[in-house]
Protein backbone atom coordinates (compact mmCIF):
# COMPACT_ATOMS: atom_id res chain seq x y z
CA UNK A 1 0.00 0.00 0.00
CA UNK A 2 1.25 3.51 -0.76
CA UNK A 3 2.81 5.23 2.25
CA UNK A 4 0.62 8.25 1.51
CA UNK A 5 -2.59 6.22 1.64
CA UNK A 6 -1.48 4.43 4.82
CA UNK A 7 -0.70 7.75 6.50
CA UNK A 8 -3.98 9.31 5.36
CA UNK A 9 -5.90 6.31 6.74
CA UNK A 10 -4.12 6.66 10.09
CA UNK A 11 -4.82 10.38 10.15
CA UNK A 12 -8.54 9.83 9.51
CA UNK A 13 -8.67 7.17 12.24
CA UNK A 14 -6.84 9.49 14.67
CA UNK A 15 -9.22 12.34 13.85
CA UNK A 16 -12.21 10.10 14.54
CA UNK A 17 -10.66 8.99 17.84
CA UNK A 18 -10.06 12.61 18.85
CA UNK A 19 -13.66 13.42 17.92
CA UNK A 20 -14.94 10.60 20.16
CA UNK A 21 -12.68 11.82 22.97
CA UNK A 22 -14.03 15.35 22.53
CA UNK A 23 -17.53 14.03 23.28
CA UNK A 24 -16.51 12.37 26.56
CA UNK A 25 -17.05 15.39 28.86
CA UNK A 26 -20.68 15.49 27.67
CA UNK A 27 -21.25 12.10 29.26
CA UNK A 28 -18.79 12.34 32.14
CA UNK A 29 -18.35 15.24 34.54
CA UNK A 30 -16.38 13.44 37.25
CA UNK A 31 -13.44 15.72 38.16
CA UNK A 32 -11.11 12.83 38.97
CA UNK A 33 -11.69 11.03 35.66
CA UNK A 34 -11.44 14.32 33.73
CA UNK A 35 -8.01 14.73 35.35
CA UNK A 36 -7.10 11.22 34.22
CA UNK A 37 -8.10 12.09 30.65
CA UNK A 38 -6.02 15.28 30.77
CA UNK A 39 -2.94 13.35 31.88
CA UNK A 40 -3.67 10.74 29.18
CA UNK A 41 -3.69 13.51 26.58
CA UNK A 42 -0.37 14.77 27.99
CA UNK A 43 1.12 11.31 27.57
CA UNK A 44 -0.40 11.01 24.09
CA UNK A 45 1.53 14.15 23.01
CA UNK A 46 4.68 12.82 24.64
CA UNK A 47 4.30 9.36 23.06
CA UNK A 48 3.54 10.88 19.63
CA UNK A 49 6.65 13.04 19.84
CA UNK A 50 8.78 10.04 20.85
CA UNK A 51 7.20 8.01 18.05
CA UNK A 52 8.48 10.53 15.50
CA UNK A 53 11.99 9.78 16.70
CA UNK A 54 11.82 6.05 17.45
CA UNK A 55 8.98 4.89 15.18
CA UNK A 56 9.58 7.01 12.10
CA UNK A 57 13.32 7.78 12.24
CA UNK A 58 14.70 4.76 14.10
CA UNK A 59 16.41 6.73 16.87
CA UNK A 60 15.64 5.03 20.16
CA UNK A 61 16.02 7.90 22.62
CA UNK A 62 15.32 7.42 26.31
CA UNK A 63 14.88 11.11 27.07
CA UNK A 64 11.26 12.07 26.22
CA UNK A 65 10.36 12.64 29.88
CA UNK A 66 13.51 14.74 30.34
CA UNK A 67 12.47 17.01 27.46
CA UNK A 68 8.96 17.32 28.92
CA UNK A 69 10.61 18.33 32.19
CA UNK A 70 12.81 20.87 30.38
CA UNK A 71 9.68 22.35 28.76
CA UNK A 72 7.91 22.43 32.13
CA UNK A 73 10.84 24.19 33.83
CA UNK A 74 11.15 26.58 30.86
CA UNK A 75 7.56 27.68 31.44
CA UNK A 76 7.74 27.61 35.26
CA UNK A 77 11.06 29.49 35.59
CA UNK A 78 10.02 32.19 33.12
CA UNK A 79 6.73 32.60 35.00
CA UNK A 80 8.39 32.60 38.44
CA UNK A 81 11.25 34.98 37.62
CA UNK A 82 9.89 37.13 34.78
CA UNK A 83 6.18 36.80 35.34
CA UNK A 84 5.54 35.95 31.69
CA UNK A 85 1.98 35.08 30.61
CA UNK A 86 1.15 31.39 29.99
CA UNK A 87 1.23 31.59 26.18
CA UNK A 88 4.74 33.06 26.25
CA UNK A 89 5.70 30.50 28.91
CA UNK A 90 4.49 27.72 26.61
CA UNK A 91 6.58 29.15 23.80
CA UNK A 92 9.68 29.41 26.02
CA UNK A 93 9.24 25.82 27.25
CA UNK A 94 8.79 24.51 23.71
CA UNK A 95 11.71 26.44 22.22
CA UNK A 96 14.12 25.65 25.06
CA UNK A 97 13.37 21.92 24.80
CA UNK A 98 13.73 22.13 21.00
CA UNK A 99 17.10 23.91 21.20
CA UNK A 100 18.51 21.48 23.76
CA UNK A 101 17.17 18.64 21.59
CA UNK A 102 18.98 20.15 18.62
CA UNK A 103 22.29 20.13 20.51
CA UNK A 104 21.77 16.62 21.91
CA UNK A 105 20.69 15.43 18.44
CA UNK A 106 24.02 16.60 16.99
CA UNK A 107 25.98 14.96 19.80
CA UNK A 108 24.30 11.55 19.45
CA UNK A 109 24.20 11.72 15.65
CA UNK A 110 26.39 8.71 15.00
CA UNK A 111 25.10 6.57 17.87
CA UNK A 112 22.66 3.75 17.39
CA UNK A 113 20.84 1.06 19.40
CA UNK A 114 22.01 0.56 22.98
CA UNK A 115 24.66 3.31 22.70
CA UNK A 116 22.05 5.91 21.73
CA UNK A 117 19.65 4.64 24.40
CA UNK A 118 22.33 4.76 27.10
CA UNK A 119 23.58 8.23 26.11
CA UNK A 120 20.10 9.75 26.09
CA UNK A 121 19.28 8.01 29.36
CA UNK A 122 22.42 9.49 30.91
CA UNK A 123 21.46 12.93 29.57
CA UNK A 124 17.98 12.54 31.06
CA UNK A 125 19.36 11.63 34.47
CA UNK A 126 21.88 14.51 34.41
CA UNK A 127 19.13 17.02 33.57
CA UNK A 128 16.85 15.65 36.28
CA UNK A 129 19.61 15.70 38.91
CA UNK A 130 20.61 19.25 37.94
CA UNK A 131 16.99 20.35 38.36
CA UNK A 132 16.75 18.47 41.64
CA UNK A 133 19.96 19.94 43.08
CA UNK A 134 19.63 23.54 41.85
CA UNK A 135 17.63 24.34 44.94
CA UNK A 136 18.30 28.09 44.78
CA UNK A 137 16.77 28.31 41.34
CA UNK A 138 14.25 25.46 41.05
CA UNK A 139 13.50 24.83 44.75
CA UNK A 140 14.67 21.26 44.07
CA UNK A 141 12.29 18.46 44.98
CA UNK A 142 9.92 20.94 46.66
CA UNK A 143 8.92 22.00 43.17
CA UNK A 144 8.25 25.31 41.52
CA UNK A 145 4.66 26.53 41.87
CA UNK A 146 2.76 28.20 39.04
CA UNK A 147 -0.39 30.28 38.95
CA UNK A 148 -3.10 27.99 37.51
CA UNK A 149 -4.17 29.03 34.01
CA UNK A 150 -7.69 27.61 34.34
CA UNK A 151 -9.46 25.89 37.18
CA UNK A 152 -12.16 24.07 35.26
CA UNK A 153 -11.03 20.56 34.31
CA UNK A 154 -13.40 20.48 31.32
CA UNK A 155 -11.57 23.50 29.91
CA UNK A 156 -8.24 21.81 30.65
CA UNK A 157 -9.40 18.67 28.86
CA UNK A 158 -10.27 20.65 25.73
CA UNK A 159 -6.99 22.62 25.95
CA UNK A 160 -4.99 19.36 26.03
CA UNK A 161 -7.15 17.78 23.33
CA UNK A 162 -6.56 20.84 21.11
CA UNK A 163 -2.83 20.62 21.82
CA UNK A 164 -2.86 16.92 20.91
CA UNK A 165 -4.79 17.68 17.72
CA UNK A 166 -2.28 20.40 16.86
CA UNK A 167 0.65 18.00 17.36
CA UNK A 168 -1.03 15.21 15.37
CA UNK A 169 -1.82 17.61 12.47
CA UNK A 170 1.77 18.89 12.55
CA UNK A 171 3.17 15.35 12.49
CA UNK A 172 0.80 14.38 9.67
CA UNK A 173 1.88 17.34 7.54
CA UNK A 174 5.54 16.63 8.30
CA UNK A 175 5.28 12.92 7.53
CA UNK A 176 3.39 13.32 4.26
CA UNK A 177 5.96 15.83 3.00
CA UNK A 178 9.32 14.79 1.58
CA UNK A 179 10.70 15.07 5.12
CA UNK A 180 8.59 12.04 6.10
CA UNK A 181 9.98 10.11 3.13
CA UNK A 182 13.54 10.90 4.19
CA UNK A 183 12.97 10.12 7.88
CA UNK A 184 11.47 6.72 7.09
CA UNK A 185 14.34 6.02 4.69
CA UNK A 186 16.86 6.81 7.45
CA UNK A 187 14.93 4.51 9.81
CA UNK A 188 15.01 1.62 7.33
CA UNK A 189 18.63 1.90 6.19
CA UNK A 190 20.84 4.89 6.86
CA UNK A 191 23.53 3.79 4.39
CA UNK A 192 20.99 3.33 1.60
CA UNK A 193 19.47 6.73 2.45
CA UNK A 194 22.90 8.39 2.21
CA UNK A 195 23.50 6.64 -1.12
CA UNK A 196 20.21 8.11 -2.33
CA UNK A 197 21.40 11.62 -1.49
CA UNK A 198 19.45 12.12 1.78
CA UNK A 199 21.20 14.61 4.10
CA UNK A 200 21.42 12.30 7.10
CA UNK A 201 22.88 14.73 9.64
CA UNK A 202 20.33 17.44 8.82
CA UNK A 203 17.25 15.22 8.94
CA UNK A 204 18.25 13.23 12.02
CA UNK A 205 19.00 16.44 13.91
CA UNK A 206 15.76 18.01 12.70
CA UNK A 207 13.77 14.98 13.90
CA UNK A 208 15.46 15.13 17.29
CA UNK A 209 14.78 18.86 17.65
CA UNK A 210 11.12 18.61 16.53
CA UNK A 211 10.46 15.63 18.79
CA UNK A 212 12.10 17.39 21.75
CA UNK A 213 10.16 20.59 21.09
CA UNK A 214 6.86 18.66 21.02
CA UNK A 215 7.77 16.92 24.31
CA UNK A 216 8.71 20.31 25.78
CA UNK A 217 5.37 21.72 24.62
CA UNK A 218 3.55 18.89 26.42
CA UNK A 219 5.63 19.45 29.55
CA UNK A 220 5.05 23.21 29.57
CA UNK A 221 1.31 22.72 29.20
CA UNK A 222 1.33 20.11 31.95
CA UNK A 223 3.19 22.57 34.22
CA UNK A 224 0.26 25.02 34.01
CA UNK A 225 -2.22 22.19 34.57
CA UNK A 226 -0.44 20.74 37.61
CA UNK A 227 0.52 24.22 38.95
CA UNK A 228 3.71 22.64 40.27
CA UNK A 229 6.86 21.53 38.46
CA UNK A 230 9.12 18.97 40.13
CA UNK A 231 12.05 16.87 38.85
CA UNK A 232 9.72 13.85 39.09
CA UNK A 233 8.41 14.80 35.66
CA UNK A 234 11.72 13.64 34.21
CA UNK A 235 11.88 10.29 36.01
CA UNK A 236 12.96 7.38 33.86
CA UNK A 237 9.73 5.58 34.87
CA UNK A 238 7.85 8.27 32.93
CA UNK A 239 9.93 7.44 29.86
CA UNK A 240 9.16 3.76 30.43
CA UNK A 241 5.48 4.61 30.40
CA UNK A 242 5.85 6.58 27.14
CA UNK A 243 7.70 3.67 25.48
CA UNK A 244 5.08 1.15 26.72
CA UNK A 245 2.21 3.29 25.43
CA UNK A 246 3.81 3.59 22.01
CA UNK A 247 4.70 -0.11 21.74
CA UNK A 248 1.23 -1.25 22.89
CA UNK A 249 -0.59 1.23 20.64
CA UNK A 250 1.61 0.67 17.59
CA UNK A 251 5.03 2.17 17.00
CA UNK A 252 5.59 3.83 13.63
CA UNK A 253 1.91 4.68 13.13
CA UNK A 254 0.31 8.06 13.68
CA UNK A 255 -2.56 6.69 15.75
CA UNK A 256 -0.71 4.06 17.82
CA UNK A 257 0.74 6.33 20.52
CA UNK A 258 -2.63 8.09 21.01
CA UNK A 259 -4.50 4.80 21.44
CA UNK A 260 -1.72 3.45 23.67
CA UNK A 261 -1.55 6.55 25.88
CA UNK A 262 -5.30 6.69 26.62
CA UNK A 263 -5.63 2.94 27.00
CA UNK A 264 -2.62 2.45 29.26
CA UNK A 265 -3.16 5.50 31.46
CA UNK A 266 -6.93 5.12 31.89
CA UNK A 267 -6.56 1.38 32.55
CA UNK A 268 -3.73 1.96 35.03
CA UNK A 269 -5.96 4.36 36.97
CA UNK A 270 -8.80 1.87 36.79
CA UNK A 271 -6.48 -0.84 38.14
CA UNK A 272 -5.18 1.42 40.90
CA UNK A 273 -7.10 -0.64 43.46
CA UNK A 274 -5.00 -3.72 42.70
CA UNK A 275 -1.91 -1.82 43.86
CA UNK A 276 1.47 -3.00 42.56
CA UNK A 277 -0.18 -5.56 40.27
CA UNK A 278 -0.99 -2.86 37.71
CA UNK A 279 2.74 -2.56 36.96
CA UNK A 280 3.01 -6.33 36.58
CA UNK A 281 0.05 -6.35 34.19
CA UNK A 282 1.53 -3.59 31.98
CA UNK A 283 5.01 -5.08 32.02
CA UNK A 284 3.52 -8.40 30.90
CA UNK A 285 1.50 -6.63 28.20
CA UNK A 286 4.60 -4.93 26.84
CA UNK A 287 6.38 -8.30 26.68
CA UNK A 288 3.42 -9.86 24.84
CA UNK A 289 3.20 -7.00 22.31
CA UNK A 290 6.95 -6.76 21.77
CA UNK A 291 7.14 -10.53 21.23
CA UNK A 292 3.96 -11.28 19.33
CA UNK A 293 2.37 -8.08 17.99
CA UNK A 294 5.14 -5.78 16.87
CA UNK A 295 2.66 -3.50 15.09
CA UNK A 296 0.73 -2.98 18.34
CA UNK A 297 -3.02 -2.63 18.75
CA UNK A 298 -3.34 -0.58 15.57
CA UNK A 299 -1.58 -3.34 13.67
CA UNK A 300 -4.06 -5.86 15.08
CA UNK A 301 -6.98 -3.67 13.95
CA UNK A 302 -5.51 -3.37 10.44
CA UNK A 303 -4.96 -7.13 10.22
CA UNK A 304 -8.51 -7.81 11.39
CA UNK A 305 -9.99 -5.39 8.85
CA UNK A 306 -7.82 -6.50 5.92
CA UNK A 307 -9.71 -8.42 3.22
CA UNK A 308 -8.83 -12.09 3.37
CA UNK A 309 -7.46 -13.67 0.21
CA UNK A 310 -8.95 -17.03 -0.66
CA UNK A 311 -6.59 -19.76 -1.68
CA UNK A 312 -7.39 -21.12 -5.13
CA UNK B 1 41.68 11.58 -22.29
CA UNK B 2 39.27 13.78 -20.25
CA UNK B 3 38.72 12.02 -16.97
CA UNK B 4 35.30 11.66 -15.37
CA UNK B 5 36.69 9.89 -12.33
CA UNK B 6 40.36 9.92 -11.44
CA UNK B 7 41.67 7.55 -8.76
CA UNK B 8 45.27 8.34 -7.83
CA UNK B 9 47.37 6.27 -5.45
CA UNK B 10 44.47 5.17 -3.25
CA UNK B 11 45.53 2.98 -0.34
CA UNK B 12 43.52 1.48 2.50
CA UNK B 13 44.84 -0.56 5.41
CA UNK B 14 42.90 -2.51 8.03
CA UNK B 15 45.51 -2.96 10.75
CA UNK B 16 48.27 -4.98 9.14
CA UNK B 17 46.21 -5.89 6.09
CA UNK B 18 46.60 -3.68 3.01
CA UNK B 19 43.18 -4.02 1.39
CA UNK B 20 43.82 -1.50 -1.38
CA UNK B 21 47.41 -0.66 -2.34
CA UNK B 22 48.32 2.38 -4.39
CA UNK B 23 45.50 1.97 -6.90
CA UNK B 24 45.52 4.39 -9.84
CA UNK B 25 43.22 4.56 -12.85
CA UNK B 26 40.94 6.95 -14.73
CA UNK B 27 37.41 6.52 -16.03
CA UNK B 28 36.44 8.58 -19.07
CA UNK B 29 32.92 9.97 -19.56
CA UNK B 30 30.65 7.32 -21.05
CA UNK B 31 33.03 4.45 -20.31
CA UNK B 32 31.78 1.07 -19.10
CA UNK B 33 34.52 -0.54 -17.08
CA UNK B 34 34.48 -4.00 -15.54
CA UNK B 35 36.20 -4.36 -12.17
CA UNK B 36 37.14 -7.97 -11.64
CA UNK B 37 39.34 -10.03 -9.37
CA UNK B 38 39.22 -12.86 -6.86
CA UNK B 39 37.32 -12.57 -3.58
CA UNK B 40 39.24 -10.42 -1.12
CA UNK B 41 41.14 -8.61 -3.87
CA UNK B 42 39.89 -5.19 -2.69
CA UNK B 43 37.18 -4.44 -5.27
CA UNK B 44 34.41 -3.66 -2.77
CA UNK B 45 36.79 -1.76 -0.47
CA UNK B 46 37.84 0.37 -3.44
CA UNK B 47 34.19 0.96 -4.35
CA UNK B 48 33.48 1.90 -0.72
CA UNK B 49 36.24 4.52 -0.88
CA UNK B 50 35.07 5.82 -4.27
CA UNK B 51 31.48 6.16 -3.03
CA UNK B 52 32.42 7.84 0.27
CA UNK B 53 31.36 4.91 2.47
CA UNK B 54 34.94 4.46 3.65
CA UNK B 55 37.83 6.87 3.81
CA UNK B 56 41.12 5.89 2.25
CA UNK B 57 44.44 6.25 4.07
CA UNK B 58 46.30 7.70 1.10
CA UNK B 59 45.56 8.96 -2.38
CA UNK B 60 43.09 11.28 -4.05
CA UNK B 61 39.89 10.90 -6.02
CA UNK B 62 38.54 13.50 -8.42
CA UNK B 63 35.13 13.60 -10.04
CA UNK B 64 34.91 15.83 -13.12
CA UNK B 65 38.28 17.29 -12.15
CA UNK B 66 37.00 18.38 -8.71
CA UNK B 67 38.52 16.74 -5.63
CA UNK B 68 36.03 14.50 -3.85
CA UNK B 69 38.27 12.52 -1.50
CA UNK B 70 36.53 12.04 1.83
CA UNK B 71 33.16 13.44 0.73
CA UNK B 72 30.14 11.75 2.30
CA UNK B 73 28.01 9.43 0.12
CA UNK B 74 25.09 11.89 0.10
CA UNK B 75 27.33 14.68 -1.24
CA UNK B 76 28.75 12.36 -3.89
CA UNK B 77 25.24 11.22 -4.84
CA UNK B 78 24.23 14.83 -5.40
CA UNK B 79 27.34 15.25 -7.54
CA UNK B 80 26.20 12.34 -9.70
CA UNK B 81 28.00 9.32 -8.28
CA UNK B 82 25.54 6.53 -7.47
CA UNK B 83 26.34 3.21 -5.84
CA UNK B 84 24.63 -0.17 -5.85
CA UNK B 85 25.76 -2.44 -3.01
CA UNK B 86 26.73 -6.10 -3.18
CA UNK B 87 24.37 -6.92 -0.31
CA UNK B 88 21.08 -5.32 -1.31
CA UNK B 89 20.28 -2.07 0.46
CA UNK B 90 16.71 -0.86 0.13
CA UNK B 91 14.04 0.52 2.48
CA UNK B 92 12.13 -2.67 3.44
CA UNK B 93 9.24 -1.00 5.31
CA UNK B 94 8.53 1.48 2.54
CA UNK B 95 6.73 0.53 -0.64
CA UNK B 96 8.56 0.08 -3.91
CA UNK B 97 7.44 3.41 -5.38
CA UNK B 98 8.49 5.32 -2.25
CA UNK B 99 11.90 3.62 -2.35
CA UNK B 100 12.48 5.26 -5.72
CA UNK B 101 10.94 8.56 -4.68
CA UNK B 102 13.47 8.90 -1.83
CA UNK B 103 16.29 9.07 -4.39
CA UNK B 104 14.34 11.29 -6.72
CA UNK B 105 13.33 13.85 -4.10
CA UNK B 106 16.72 13.84 -2.34
CA UNK B 107 18.44 14.47 -5.66
CA UNK B 108 16.26 17.49 -6.34
CA UNK B 109 13.39 16.27 -8.54
CA UNK B 110 9.96 17.84 -7.98
CA UNK B 111 7.28 15.50 -6.58
CA UNK B 112 5.43 15.02 -9.91
CA UNK B 113 8.63 14.68 -11.89
CA UNK B 114 9.95 12.07 -9.45
CA UNK B 115 6.72 10.05 -9.73
CA UNK B 116 6.82 10.04 -13.52
CA UNK B 117 10.48 9.03 -13.49
CA UNK B 118 9.89 6.30 -10.87
CA UNK B 119 6.96 4.81 -12.78
CA UNK B 120 8.99 4.84 -15.99
CA UNK B 121 11.84 2.99 -14.29
CA UNK B 122 9.47 0.45 -12.74
CA UNK B 123 8.02 -0.30 -16.21
CA UNK B 124 11.47 -0.57 -17.76
CA UNK B 125 12.72 -2.87 -15.00
CA UNK B 126 9.46 -4.88 -15.16
CA UNK B 127 8.56 -4.53 -11.50
CA UNK B 128 5.69 -2.07 -11.98
CA UNK B 129 3.19 -4.72 -10.78
CA UNK B 130 4.70 -4.64 -7.28
CA UNK B 131 4.97 -0.84 -6.99
CA UNK B 132 2.62 -0.68 -3.98
CA UNK B 133 4.10 -3.63 -2.08
CA UNK B 134 6.48 -3.04 0.81
CA UNK B 135 10.00 -3.52 -0.52
CA UNK B 136 10.69 -6.09 2.22
CA UNK B 137 8.08 -8.38 0.63
CA UNK B 138 9.86 -8.58 -2.73
CA UNK B 139 11.91 -11.53 -3.95
CA UNK B 140 15.70 -11.22 -3.79
CA UNK B 141 15.88 -10.53 -7.53
CA UNK B 142 13.17 -7.88 -7.40
CA UNK B 143 15.01 -6.20 -4.51
CA UNK B 144 18.16 -6.09 -6.65
CA UNK B 145 16.20 -4.54 -9.52
CA UNK B 146 14.70 -1.99 -7.13
CA UNK B 147 18.10 -0.95 -5.74
CA UNK B 148 19.40 -0.82 -9.30
CA UNK B 149 16.51 1.50 -10.22
CA UNK B 150 17.23 3.75 -7.23
CA UNK B 151 20.61 4.57 -8.80
CA UNK B 152 18.93 5.94 -11.92
CA UNK B 153 16.21 8.19 -10.52
CA UNK B 154 18.37 11.05 -11.68
CA UNK B 155 20.80 10.20 -14.47
CA UNK B 156 24.10 9.74 -12.63
CA UNK B 157 27.48 10.91 -13.95
CA UNK B 158 28.86 7.54 -12.91
CA UNK B 159 27.13 4.42 -11.58
CA UNK B 160 29.16 2.04 -9.41
CA UNK B 161 27.47 -1.36 -9.52
CA UNK B 162 28.76 -3.97 -7.08
CA UNK B 163 27.73 -7.48 -8.13
CA UNK B 164 24.35 -6.52 -9.59
CA UNK B 165 23.92 -9.95 -11.22
CA UNK B 166 24.76 -12.08 -8.19
CA UNK B 167 22.11 -14.66 -7.27
CA UNK B 168 19.35 -13.44 -9.57
CA UNK B 169 17.25 -15.16 -12.19
CA UNK B 170 18.60 -15.01 -15.78
CA UNK B 171 15.49 -13.07 -16.88
CA UNK B 172 16.23 -10.34 -14.36
CA UNK B 173 19.89 -10.41 -15.33
CA UNK B 174 18.86 -9.80 -18.91
CA UNK B 175 16.60 -6.89 -17.88
CA UNK B 176 19.51 -5.27 -16.06
CA UNK B 177 22.00 -5.99 -18.86
CA UNK B 178 19.65 -4.48 -21.43
CA UNK B 179 19.23 -1.41 -19.25
CA UNK B 180 23.01 -1.00 -18.87
CA UNK B 181 23.58 -1.44 -22.62
CA UNK B 182 20.91 1.15 -23.46
CA UNK B 183 22.20 3.71 -20.97
CA UNK B 184 25.79 3.11 -22.02
CA UNK B 185 24.80 3.76 -25.64
CA UNK B 186 23.41 7.11 -24.46
CA UNK B 187 26.76 7.99 -22.84
CA UNK B 188 26.25 6.81 -19.27
CA UNK B 189 29.46 5.77 -17.47
CA UNK B 190 29.58 2.62 -15.31
CA UNK B 191 31.96 0.68 -13.13
CA UNK B 192 30.67 -2.87 -12.98
CA UNK B 193 31.97 -5.34 -10.39
CA UNK B 194 31.13 -8.91 -11.27
CA UNK B 195 32.42 -12.47 -11.20
CA UNK B 196 30.19 -13.25 -14.19
CA UNK B 197 32.82 -13.31 -16.94
CA UNK B 198 30.42 -13.79 -19.91
CA UNK B 199 28.56 -10.64 -18.81
CA UNK B 200 31.82 -8.71 -18.34
CA UNK B 201 32.97 -9.80 -21.81
CA UNK B 202 29.61 -8.86 -23.34
CA UNK B 203 29.15 -5.49 -21.63
CA UNK B 204 32.53 -4.03 -20.78
CA UNK B 205 34.95 -2.85 -23.46
CA UNK B 206 37.52 -2.19 -20.73
CA UNK B 207 38.31 -4.10 -17.55
CA UNK B 208 40.50 -3.66 -14.51
CA UNK B 209 41.60 -6.77 -12.66
CA UNK B 210 42.65 -6.46 -9.03
CA UNK B 211 44.51 -8.91 -6.87
CA UNK B 212 45.68 -8.50 -3.26
CA UNK B 213 44.64 -4.84 -3.30
CA UNK B 214 46.64 -3.94 -6.43
CA UNK B 215 45.72 -3.40 -10.05
CA UNK B 216 46.95 -6.48 -11.84
CA UNK B 217 45.88 -5.52 -15.32
CA UNK B 218 43.97 -2.63 -16.93
CA UNK B 219 42.99 -2.47 -20.58
CA UNK B 220 40.75 -4.00 -23.25
CA UNK B 221 38.66 -6.73 -21.62
CA UNK B 222 39.87 -9.39 -24.08
CA UNK B 223 43.47 -8.45 -23.30
CA UNK B 224 42.92 -8.41 -19.54
CA UNK B 225 41.24 -11.81 -19.54
CA UNK B 226 44.08 -13.36 -21.50
CA UNK B 227 46.88 -11.73 -19.51
CA UNK B 228 48.96 -14.51 -17.90
CA UNK B 229 48.98 -12.73 -14.51
CA UNK B 230 45.14 -12.54 -14.49
CA UNK B 231 44.78 -16.17 -15.53
CA UNK B 232 47.24 -17.17 -12.87
CA UNK B 233 45.68 -15.13 -10.03
CA UNK B 234 41.98 -15.20 -10.88
CA UNK B 235 40.72 -17.22 -13.81
CA UNK B 236 42.87 -20.30 -13.55
CA UNK B 237 43.32 -22.77 -16.39
CA UNK B 238 39.63 -22.79 -17.41
CA UNK B 239 39.74 -19.37 -19.05
CA UNK B 240 42.86 -19.97 -21.06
Amino acid sequence: MSGDIRLRREFIATSLLLLVLALLPLAMRDVYWLGVLVVSAYFAILASSWNLLAGFTGQFSLAPAAFAMIGAYGAALSAAYYNVPPLIGLLIGTVSAGLIGLVLGRIVMRLRGPYLALTTLSFAEIVRLVASNSINITRGDLGLPLEPWFNDRVIWFYVFLSALTFVICGLYLLLRSQAGLFLEAIRDDEIAAARSGVRIVFWKTAAFAISSAAAGFAGALYAYFASLVTPELGLVQQTGLVVSMTVIGGMGSLIGPVVGAFLVYVTSEWLRDVGGWQLVIFAALVIVFARLFRAGLWGLVITALAPRRKLA
Amino acid sequence: MTSLLSVQGVTKRFGGLVAVADVTFDIAPGELVGLIGPNGSGKTTLLNIMSGNLSGDEGTIRLDGEPCTGLKPQRLARRGLMRMFQLTRIFPRMNVLDNLLVSGRALGLAADEAKVRANGLLEELQIAHVRHLDAGQLSGGQMKLLEFGCCFMRTPRLALLDEPFAAIHPTMKEIMSRFIRARHAEGQAFVLVSHDMPVIVELCPRSICMNAGRVLSDGKTSDVLTAPAVIDAYLGGAAA
